[in-house]
């Protein structure tokens, strides 16, 4: 025994010395941002890898649309591949780029962005975006490399800055096809009661409290996403959250304090539950016809159908759901979450490769058949604010009712509040940030102590644990 | 009741007891097994329950324990999903090849262990051992980049060669090698048996059961796997069929995962697999018992 | 100890395991100790051509971490509990089914479908039977301040029999009531292994032994302790050892319950393990610390394997 111990120790201790001598590897060089190489496209043959998340419907759609892009560039070959979830496309990008595998354009999230940087990896748009070369296409038509004024001014801001998040002010991705939140009510039950949809935090306290008086058992408000509830909060009362650059880790101050501590009574007066604090979904709370429910929810824009109640066995709708813009802190100024997918286009060692990737998502950020196309298919809001004017989408949007066109009545809303949209600071760590202010949301609300130092060292502890973390 | 002499009547009665005890602890020991047998089953039939679930329902806030009406509409999305045919192809050939192969291994690495005495064995062991108590999730980059200096991205190779060795097997066998007695092979010496012949004839037979569960353990492992051929393999002649079955149609919209549907695509790769296997199970176990060898 | 003249044979039996042990886990073991010894050392940042000087920061990172020794006492405490538990049961499990003939066959398939059930499937089982869905403001379920739409089937199987129902894994619930669902959920997990285990072990066993000691009249219990158990030893030793290296590495156990989470709403990482607190170093593209904190476990485990040995050397008749 005694033998075998040494002989372990000592192999464990090769082990150590091998490794050391390992240590002087060294990385890749820096990269630089990306420029346009003279004459911008020269027509050569490249294929590009592109990842997404898209489910068969839509990857029906994309198809089309690679065929059409196909007929104006045929030296460009589009291989788009389906890599599961959001994360799914981190995590294999991130492991590819290890041995330069990663493909040339992908769907992303800030944060995967955020990611990609530390590796160099992204190219920035700037220098494509301000391009005034003139590519000829296949067809015989002629193309700016770059975006026009008109096609910039087209996007929705909100979604357009998404890509500058990154602390340098340089564009690191295009936004692809958005979602947000939005409060969806029992239509119904507001009119029965002659309720008024609350616009303001303000207001939704006197609905909630209304409701309980109408129904004591139910729960007025089913908040889906704690982070996406504290962020918004942050960003209504323009309160600090994260930054970008120097200290990340911000939102440790008394406007928070003081809206988490307000949410705390809300809480323990039954005004309010999420979907962590419920222990299900919030929807299900939400669609229930029966027993404890909630008569408002807010949830992703692109679930709206979740938010629909079954039909019953005549084929009705128990009732009908009507959908608004979250409540604000300032009416005048209101402010609402940007999510859904940007796409981003990697670094490669021939420029053509970049070059030909930009063309193909222009393509499909600035076309406005596709944009309406995918969002009719998808329940995300397109991109473009002139996608409104498309014919076939108008038309779509015109049918919105609270019943079997829930899809529309979702896409109204978010249309008419183009103005509302932020994204957050993307860096290191701001997964993290994300992760550890839904968890003190939820700690604030259900802890037994809610005196103001209780919740103030709830604050320190997860400043500390995102400075641990980031 | 050793010498003393007996009456008929308390003969009769020692045997009712007897026979009434054999009964209640017959009754105890179904009972402790049906009990286990039901919270193993649970969850199974959960996951069939769940996957006849449509979104609505499974989004309750109080669990159906029957689908009000069944969404035989998943398992169709599930085989919609993907090629399924090729992904079938594909999965068999890493799944067989890998599991002959890494019986093949872990059988010579288990009777060198076992039964062969040269120097550095324990140390050798010791090793084996030291690495399964690193967490493998650390190792997926580094080999990562291996494969990829190897040139083996998007082959059946990299699929099958990488996970080949398993040391939890091999200990498991070394185990069950080490239970059949040392006479046996201390005889076959003596007779001039070679080593091979030996394991072949003696040990491999005694151990059977072992291997069973190692081949089907393997297989399932083949058959379930994901992050690693998700990671390596993704061209269509390679994909496997998990890849195929978890990547498309899975998630809606709003981008939560569609969970029943995952649960009919689990269910439609794990049924059949679980089918075949039972009657593999019972021939191979029948096989044993017609050979006359008993443990 | 007299070594045969054909060593060499034994290293040729062993070459395709050691050969492919050296290129696929060797090799990363040593990568992740290079790693370990890099302050800092992030993989996307060495992509991106970030130098890393070398050093012991992430060691000593790991160990200032504030709940290093929560994650640390979360893995031994499931690990102590879950091996003894698991491994008892399973043997139970085993001999029994080894002593019966009707239903034989049904219930080793039974135990076998666990294989086939994806890990998902047994999370949403778990919320059903401990997960409260309401709003909990209080620890005790009956305060007028709390709202339940339902509290789970194992409190409804508690109020039927006249208790009270409690937290498991939701706002306010205990630290003992959370442990007490994970070593649940763990043995649950384990138990079909060990049992296919156990019993290959026993159908390897020679039944002349068994039929000797009937003859004797020798109890039932005896020959449980005094046959079964010893001649059981090696295929008992494999699974409390590997019992004891998986359950260090326990984490998606802990997923399954509460999520990534780590811990009852409230109280976020309460359960976190020492391969969940790898995960987020891993997450935060922190290589080096994830390398400093596997190889810090690496000792633990090493440790207490050796312990494991030492007394199954003794213990163990082969």
């Amino acid at each position: 025994m005694k033998k075998r111990l040494t002989s372990f120790i000592a192999s464990v201790l090769a082990l150590i010395l091998l490794a050391l001598s390992l240590v002087s590897c060294g990385g890749k060089s820096a990269k630089s941002n990306f420029t346009v190489p003279d004459g911008g496209y020269d027509g050569s043959a490249v294929t590009l890898k592109f990842y997404h998340t898209m489910g068969s419907n839509l990857s029906t759609v994309l198809g089309y649309y690679i065929e059409e892009f196909a007929k104006l560039y045929p030296n460009i070959t589009i291989e788009a591949e389906q890599v599961g979830g959001y994360d799914d496309v981190r995590n294999q990008i991130s492991n590819e780029l290890t041995a330069g595998n990663e493909p040339n354009i992908a769907y992303c999230y800030p944060d995967h962005v955020a990611l990609y940087n530390l590796a160099g990896a992204v190219a920035t748009l700037d220098d494509l975006i301000s391009s005034k070369i003139d590519i000829t296409r296949a067809d015989g038509t002629i193309e700016k490399l770059g975006l026009t004024d008109e096609q910039i001014a087209d996007f929705i801001e909100g979604y357009y800055t998404e890509g500058q998040q990154f602390g340098d002010g340089l564009m690191y991705s295009m936004p692809f096809s958005k979602s947000t939140e939005v409060l969806y009510y029992n239509k119904t039950f507001f009119d029965e009661h002659d309720l008024k949809v609350p616009t303001t935090w303000d207001e939704m306290e006197e609905v909630c409290k209304k409701i309980k008086e109408i129904d004591p058992e139910s729960i007025p408000l089913g908040y889906d996403s704690e982070a996406n509830w504290f962020i918004t909060m942050c960003e209504q009362y323009g309160s600090d959250y994260t930054s970008a650059t120097g200290d990340h880790f911000l939102f440790d101050n008394e406007t928070n304090r003081s809206f988490i501590a307000r949410f705390r009574d809300w809480y323990s007066k039954g005004y309010v539950t999420t979907q962590t604090l419920y222990g299900s979904y919030t929807s299900g709370l939400f669609t229930a016809s029966e027993g404890i429910r909630s008569y408002m929810s807010i949830g992703s824009s692109a679930g709206a159908t979740h938010q629909r109640p079954s039909k019953d066995d005549q084929g009705k709708y128990p009732f009908e759901v009507g959908i608004a813009t979250v409540p604000q802190i300032d009416t005048a100024n209101p402010k609402v979450i940007s999510q859904g997918p940007s796409i981003c286009i990697f670094k490669k060692s021939n420029p053509q490769e970049v070059v030909a990737s930009w063309l193909f998502v222009k393509f499909l950020t600035t076309s406005v058949e596709f944009q309406a196309e995918f969002s009719m298919a998808s329940g995300y809001v397109p991109v473009l604010k002139s996608v409104a004017e498309n014919e076939t989408y108008a038309a779509f949007v015109s049918k919105a009712d609270g019943y079997d066109y829930i899809s529309a009545l979702s896409a109204k809303v978010c249309l008419e509040q183009e103005k509302a949209y932020y994204t957050s600071p993307a860096f290191r760590g701001s997964s993290t940030a994300r992760d550890q202010v839904q968890a003190l949301l939820t700690k604030c609300l259900t802890m037994d102590d809610g005196s103001a130092e209780a919740i103030k060292k709830a604050f320190e502890d997860a400043v500390e644990e995102c400075e641990y973390n980031g | 009741m050793d010498n003393k002499i007996m009456t008929q009547k308390d003969l009769t009665e020692v045997k009712r007891l007897q026979l009434a005890k054999k009964i209640i602890s017959k009754f105890l020991v179904y009972a402790f097994l049906i009990i286990i047998a039901i919270a193993v089953l649970f969850p199974f039939y959960w996951m069939l329950n769940s996957s006849l679930k449509d979104r609505a329902e499974y989004e309750l806030s109080i669990p159906t324990f029957f689908p009000r009406n069944p969404m035989f509409s998943n398992y169709v999305d599930a085989i919609k999903a993907a090629n399924l045919g090729r992904l079938f192809i594909n999965t068999m050939i890493v799944g067989i090849s890998s599991t002959l192969l890494s019986l093949v291994v872990t059988v010579l690495t288990a009777f060198a262990l076992a039964r062969l005495e040269f120097k550095g064995k324990n140390i050798v062991f010791g090793g084996m051992l030291a690495t399964m108590m690193i967490p493998g999730e650390l190792f997926t980059i580094t080999n990562y980049i291996t494969v990829n200096d190897f040139g083996w991205i998007n082959t059946y190779k990299v699929l099958i060669i990488p996970f080949l060795v398993s040391v939890f097997y091999i200990y498991l066998l070394r185990q069950n090698f080490l239970q059949i007695p040392d006479e046996l092979y201390l005889a076959a010496k003596v007779d001039g048996t070679s080593d091979l012949k030996y394991l072949w004839r003696v040990m491999i037979p005694l151990s059977l059961p072992t291997l069973i569960s190692i081949t089907i353990l393997k297989m399932m492992g083949a058959w379930n796997s994901y992050v690693w051929p998700r990671l390596v393999a993704n061209d269509n002649m390679h994909k496997l069929i998990t890849n195929g079955l978890r990547s498309t149609n899975l998630v809606y919209s709003d981008g939560t995962t569609n969970f029943p549907v995952q649960m009919a695509a689990v269910a439609l790769v794990s049924i059949p697999l679980f089918l075949v296997f039972i009657f593999l199970r019972k021939y191979i176990m029948k096989g044993v018992s017609r050979s006359g060898i008993k443990g | 100890m007299v070594y045969g003249k054909n060593q060499w044979k034994a290293w040729l039996y062993l070459s395709p395991a050691l050969i492919l042990l050296a290129v696929f886990t060797v090799w990363p073991i040593f990568n992740t100790l290079r790693m370990a010894f890099l302050e800092n050392y992030g993989l996307m940042s060495a992509n991106g051509g970030a130098t890393f000087s070398f050093g012991i920061g992430n060691f000593l990172k790991v160990l200032q971490y504030k709940k290093f020794l929560n994650c640390l006492g979360n893995t031994m405490l499931l690990t102590v509990l879950t091996v003894p538990i698991s491994t008892i049961l399973a043997l139970l499990i085993a001999v029994c089914l080894n002593s019966i003939k009707f239903l034989n066959r049904f219930l080793q398939t039974v135990y076998f479908l666990p294989y086939v059930t994806n890990s998902i499937a047994i999370g949403m089982v778990f919320a059903a039977m401990f997960n409260i869905v309401g709003n909990i403001t209080s620890a005790d379920l009956s305060e007028t301040g709390n709202i339940i739409v339902t509290s789970g089937i194992i409190n409804n199987i508690i109020e039927f029999f006249g208790g009270q129902p409690i937290s498991w894994i939701n706002a306010k619930s205990s630290y003992a009531a959370n442990i007490a669902v994970m070593v649940i959920y763990i043995v649950w997990n384990a138990l079909p292994f060990k049992i296919l285990v156990l019993l290959g072990g026993l159908q390897s066993v020679n039944k002349q032994y068994y039929d000797a000691a009937r003859v004797d009249g020798t109890s039932r219990a005896r020959i449980f302790t005094r046959i079964t158990v010893p001649l059981l030893s090696p295929m008992i030793a494999y699974v409390v050892i590997t019992g004891f290296i998986g359950g260090f590495k326990e984490y998606s156990s802990v997923v399954g319950v509460f999520g990534v989470n780590m811990g009852p709403v409230g109280d976020a990482g309460r359960l976190n393990t020492m391969v969940g607190f790898i995960y987020d170093a891993l997450e935060n593209d922190n290589q080096g610390r994830a390398s400093a904190a596997a190889l810090i476990l690496f000792v633990i485990i090493f440790a207490v394997t050796m312990l494991n040995l030492y007394v199954s050397k003794k213990k163990v008749k082969y």
